[in-house]
């Protein structure tokens, strides 16, 4: 519960008030026959008596008590606000599970149904019901739930959908679990924070629409509630006499507060109270005096930067004394694990750091002027015109409702005084450059690849013909192809603009290919740089050292080398021919049917203990095999047969028999693990899945499994939240759950791109030790040639589905035979310590 | 074609409404004679009960009843109100447009107050002038809107004598003169006050909400990349994105806006559908009451079907995509 609260609340006072409004309201209606000094059904005093000693709040029109009436109204109204509430919210939750999580005709009618219960008008709807079912309570619980669940079981719908994208549910799938018990131990815990602020929401509804009924006379009137002490005063026009006072206001207000306490339990459980604001460049600046000074003929000079976060007390400094020079037409490449400060400096060099940072001294020289000394409310002249930014996530940098013509143009009309024409050609002319055909300028971000969009941002980053651009991470995420088209025109830019640039990468290799000079950044300081041969050269920190050995080269000697299985040993999985279509489905005559081919003809064989590497950019099919190879899906043609069963002629009851021999381990730690586990429980579920029940056993075999992957044991981190955990020590967590079971046969999904270059070697360790002890056979995906050349035996090279390269490591990569491998070998350029002329980067 | 496909899909919606209509008397409990010709019926002879449910069709098949039902309402005849004695789709055509014209008000109004105080809260929060903000906002949204008419009428009708608390213009004012149109206005304000003032904080929760989510994307660091000042990017960039989940979000609540306005009507007796609704109720006039309903149905039908074709001139994203089911 309590880390409920801290997960889901924003602002705990709005809950703490809202509880303990809510709690009194209860309490006092709960026990107010009690509390209440009179019968309010009795007559107990003088017809419209004033408010007295005796009688708090005066008497109504039948000499009642009103004081007794509105403690026993809270009963009916809170009552059927709470049941009402529980009942919709029910509903809702089951229909959001089976629609969503079933999905299909289901999905369509049940949302159909909503719809229609949606269009309908409710409070007509309620009062009408009400009159042809007949008054009552129960009535107004029935009704006010029936009207009141479509909303929010579309609403949780939507969420349900999310949760079955998720990787957790994927891997769950992979597992083996039924439908059944993926919605019960993944898709209801982590939909139940949600189900919450629904229930708040309509309990809060239906108070006011149950006293909307009372006071139009249509509950039963015979029943003291809120609504219905209105009614009453209503008809007996008290607000003309002075009897409003304590005949009207009271009730109103015990409404209002019910619904109140509510809307504060359920604004504080929304997530959206929100931290205070803070801007873009709303840091703090308290500068010693003096940095350095104007230094003649380089493009920017950052001397002696540092920068703290303050958070919670504790102040983190995310740079520390950094110094940084870049010379006039140079790249300087700026490398570093994720954490160590680089965006850091880019935000502060760009003055667009927020608040709880501090920039606690330094100096940013671009060209005569201390970029720190600018008020951060002048800097908007700089920014975007001598100094231009490409930010991290450049998928999503770009606004999805404007066209792209229109932001480049935005971006020349923020600083240069133009017409809307001449600034729309000279938009044009910046697509030229980047090489974007014109009639692609009034597409919307959505309707262009991701390469693309990185052209389009470079293109606005250029609009105003900068001196300095900083670049980070522009081109993680994209193809490795797209990669090298990206970087040579931005090198070719960089000449013909005379342009300085800083690139932020954690991509080594990427950033050796084209960059002048190098700085390596390690836990918030600048640990080197100089001139990118002496560097590759003669690294002097000992990090830096570590990081150009962690990358193996290409060409260099293989590191993993394992005695040839060959013919020895029977195939443990084999994939014979196979073959995979996906059709959109034909809703309406005439529109065109869609057919992606997924996979053609593909084959392959695997043996015990033998790593394969299969190698494609996303949408290559990769995916696909995968899905097949685990029997979630089922070839249109050609075989698959593990450990001579043929996988897609199996039932589904002996497919998860066999799922025991087999495993998926997913790219991303984060993703594949779901945070509401115990560690226990994560690695544990494979176990249930295949029957195991036995709880001693289970934590015995889970133990073995953590230790296997060099985790501690204790039963204080089995219980522990992996979201306390690292992406490595995540990653390991998955490897645990992958040998639990000892499984036969493991495909590995890029298990180590998402992971910081120092945590790669040791994951690929483990990779090998599970291998060699228990004879594994892998699947290896990956996207990284080099590393895949190194740690595989054999390698399969897959392009639009079809299989177009397999063989030996070695050979696949020494002599590519497609042109499509080719390509992917020619674009691997890597830091060459002893011939730095050889490796291409004087011909880029 | 994605036109097509959302014609296709109200059409369903209103054959059900239409369903609906029709089945609501027949699955009540007891006699649904009761619900269709009124209560009389309880004290007839057999002869003439059975006279009386011929004349109503009531004696046929269900589904000569249903086509009977159906071809009543494309030939505008929903029978006749018993507490008017006038066809039901005259008496609720003239109580149309004054329901119209309070919800159109009011509407405007709360999305404008709503948006804008909204935006500004966004943009300034934290700290505890908006804490102050939120929670007189909450509170007023969690008002019950009948209970705030009743107080307006205390306060402005009662005991300054600002404006009339009855009907909606003044019957010695000839229509069509400045005199009829001032006592139009003159009534109209305490109504859509109290539904402005009821209303308006879900607005102001929701846009500020979707402002801070959208002050949150990368769009919005980008914008400042490139030079732009605060309030372009707040304008030009966050909010642009924000306005569709508002406008998403006003066009479901329309529903609820026509909610809050029938018994907003009813304690100002003003002449619309809510009042009608609640007078049907109470007179037992089960035909006009089925009328108020299929109207007001429509109504919400047609808003959202009109919301719904306005949309995709809001999101590209929606304009050229085509659903795959």
């Amino acid at each position: 519960m309590k880390r409920f609260l801290q997960r889901y609340t924003s602002d705990k006072r709005f809950l703490i008030a809202g509880t303990i409004i809510l709690g009194l309201l209860l309490l006092s209606s709960a026990f107010a026959p009690l509390i209440a000094p009179f019968d309010p059904y009795a007559q107990t005093c003088t017809p419209f008596a004033r408010p007295s000693s005796a009688h708090w709040l005066g008497c109504n029109d039948m000499g009642q008590d009103l004081f007794s009436e509105l403690l026993y109204g809270g009963r009916t109204s809170l009552f059927v606000g709470l049941f009402a509430a529980f009942y919709a919210t029910l509903v809702a939750t089951a229909v959001a599970l089976f629609s969503g999580y079933i999905g299909g005709r289901v999905d369509t009618i049940l949302m159909r149904i909503v719809d229609v219960v949606m269009a309908l008008p409710f409070l007509p709807l309620v009062i009408v019901l009400g009159v042809f079912i007949g008054p009552g309570i129960g009535t107004q619980i029935f009704v006010i739930a029936l009207v009141m669940w479509a909303p929010s079981a579309r609403e949780l719908r939507s969420q349900v959908l999310k949760i079955r994208e998720t990787d957790y549910i994927d891997a769950s799938i992979c597992m083996g679990s039924s439908s059944v018990s993926v919605i019960f131990r993944h898709v209801l815990p982590e939909l139940m924070p949600l189900v919450i602020p629904q229930f708040i929401r309509i309990a809060q509804s239906a108070i006011l629409i149950e006293s909307s009924l009372s006071f139009l006379g249509l509950g039963n009137p015979i029943i003291k509630s809120w609504g219905s002490i209105l009614f009453f005063a209503n008809t007996r026009t008290a607000f003309l006499t002075g009897a409003w006072l304590y005949w009207v206001l009271p009730p109103g207000f015990c409404i209002a507060l019910a619904v109140l306490s509510f809307a504060f339990i359920g604004f504080s459980l929304g997530g959206k109270a929100g931290m205070e604001y803070k801007p873009y460049g709303s840091f703090i600046r308290k500068l010693r005096k003096k940095g350095g000074q104007h230094p003649k003929g380089k493009a920017m000079v950052v001397d002696n930067l540092s920068v703290v976060y303050h958070s919670q007390g504790k102040h983190l400094a995310a740079a520390k004394n950094v110094n940084l020079s870049l010379n006039r037409n140079e790249i300087i490449g700026v490398v570093g694990e994720s954490g160590c400060g680089k965006s850091t400096i880019a935000m502060a060099i760009l003055s667009l750091l927020k608040a709880p940072s501090e920039i606690t001294s330094g100096t940013v020289y671009l060209g005569e002027k201390d970029l720190l000394k600018i008020p951060s409310d002048e800097f908007y002249r700089l920014r975007g015109k001598r100094l231009a930014f490409i930010p991290q996530n450049a998928m999503s940098v770009l606004n999805p409702v404007v066209s792209i013509k229109n932001q480049i143009v935005e971006a020349i009309q923020t600083h240069q005084d133009l017409t809307s024409e001449r600034a729309g050609e000279r938009a044009l002319e910046l697509l030229d450059m980047v090489e974007i055909p014109r009639e692609r300028a009034d597409s919307y971000s959505h309707e262009i690849s991701g390469g693309m969009r990185q052209r389009i941002v470079l293109a606005m980053a250029l609009a105003n013909d900068p001196e300095v651009l900083i670049a980070d991470e522009p081109t993680t995420g994209l193809d490795v192809l797209i990669q090298k088209e990206i970087i040579n025109l931005l090198v070719k830019l960089k000449e013909s603009f005379s342009l300085s640039v800083v690139f932020i990468t954690h991509d080594l290799p990427l950033v050796v290919s084209f960059a002048d000079r190098l700085a390596v950044m390690y836990r918030s300081r600048l640990v080197e740089q100089g001139r990118m041969e002496n560097l590759l050269k003669a690294p002097r920190h000992a990090y830096t050292k570590g990081l150009l050995a962690s990358f193996p080269r290409l060409k260099e000697e293989k590191r993993w080398r394992r005695p040839l299985v060959g013919n020895k040993t029977d195939p443990l999985m084999q994939v014979i021919n196979v073959s995979k279509t996906y059709r959109a489905s034909r809703r309406f005559p005439g529109r065109q049917k869609r057919e992606v081919k997924a996979l053609r003809a593909v084959s392959f064989e695997i043996r015990k203990g033998e790593i394969v590497g299969l190698i494609g950019k996303s949408g290559s099919g990769k995916t696909t095999l995968a899905k097949l190879m685990m029997g979630l899906e089922q070839p249109d043609q050609g075989e698959i047969i593990f450990n001579s069963t043929h996988l897609h002629t199996l039932g589904s009851f002996k497919r998860q028999a066999i799922l025991r021999d087999l495993h998926l381990i997913f790219q991303d730690p984060y993703q594949s693990i779901r945070n509401g586990m115990r560690i226990l429980d994560v690695i544990s579920e494979p176990l249930k899945i295949s029957g195991m029940a036995h709880t001693a056993n289970i934590k015995n075999r889970v133990r073995e499994a953590l230790d296997e992957v060099n985790l501690p044991t204790g039963d204080d981190f089995l219980n522990r939240n992996p979201s306390e955990l690292s992406g490595g020590q995540r990653q390991r967590i998955s490897f645990a759950r992958a040998i639990v079971n000892k499984p036969k046969f493991i495909i590995a999904d890029e298990p180590t791109s998402m992971l910081d270059v120092s945590l790669r070697q040791g994951m690929l360790g483990l990779m090998e030790s599970i291998r060699a002890k228990y004879q594994v056979g892998f699947l290896f995906i990956t996207h990284d040639l080099a590393l895949a050349r190194h740690f595989c035996d054999r390698l399969l090279v897959l392009k639009d589905g079809v299989q177009v390269e397999e063989g030996e490591s070695d050979t696949v990569i020494n002599n590519p035979v497609h042109p499509y491998t080719r390509a992917l070998v020619d674009a691997v350029r890597e830091p060459d310590l002893l011939d730095p002329d050889k490796n291409g980067r004087k011909s880029a | 074609m994605i036109y097509l496909k959302t014609v296709g899909q109200y059409l369903f919606i209103f054959f059900i409404i239409l369903c609906i209509n029709f089945a609501l008397p027949r699955i009540a409990p007891g006699d649904p004679a009761i619900y269709l010709v009124g209560e009389d019926i309880q004290n007839m002879s057999d002869e003439e009960r059975n006279n009386v449910l011929a004349e109503f069709k009531l004696d046929r098949p269900v589904l000569t009843q249903f086509k009977h039902y159906i071809a009543g309402i494309f030939n505008g005849d929903l029978g006749t109100s018993l507490i008017y004695g006038l066809p039901v789709w005259s008496v609720v055509l003239s109580r149309l447009p004054w329901t119209l014209l309070v919800m159109g008000v009011s509407l405007v109004i709360t999305v404008l107050i709503g948006m804008v105080l909204g935006i500004v809260a966004a943009w300034k929060r934290g700290g505890n002038k908006d804490v102050g903000s939120l929670i007189t906002v909450m509170f007023m949204g969690s008002l019950p809107p009948f209970w705030i008419a009743m107080l307006l009428i205390t306060l402005f009708s009662a005991t300054l004598e600002w404006f009339p608390s009855f009907g909606a213009y003044a019957i010695s004012a000839e229509p069509g003169s400045f005199e009829f149109f001032v006592s139009v206005l003159d009534r109209l304000f305490l109504p859509v006050l109290t539904l402005t003032l009821v209303n308006a904080g879900r607005m102001f929760l929701t846009t500020r909400s979707s402002m801070i989510m959208a002050m949150e994307e990368d769009y919005v660091m980008m914008a400042h990349a490139k030079g732009l000042k605060e309030i372009a990017v707040v304008f030009k960039h966050a909010f642009r994105n924000a306005l569709l989940p508002v406008y998403t979000y006003t066009v479901l609540e329309m529903g609820q806006l026509i909610a809050g306005a029938a018994i907003i009507e009813t304690v100002f007796s003003y002449p619309g559908i809510g009042n009608t609704i609640y007078e049907s109720v109470i007179a037992r006039d089960y035909s006009l009451l089925q009328g108020c309903f299929l109207i007001i149905s429509i109504s919400i039908l047609l808003a959202n079907f009109i919301a719904d074709l306005g949309y995709p001139l809001l999101d590209p994203r929606v304009r050229r995509s085509v659903t795959v089911g």
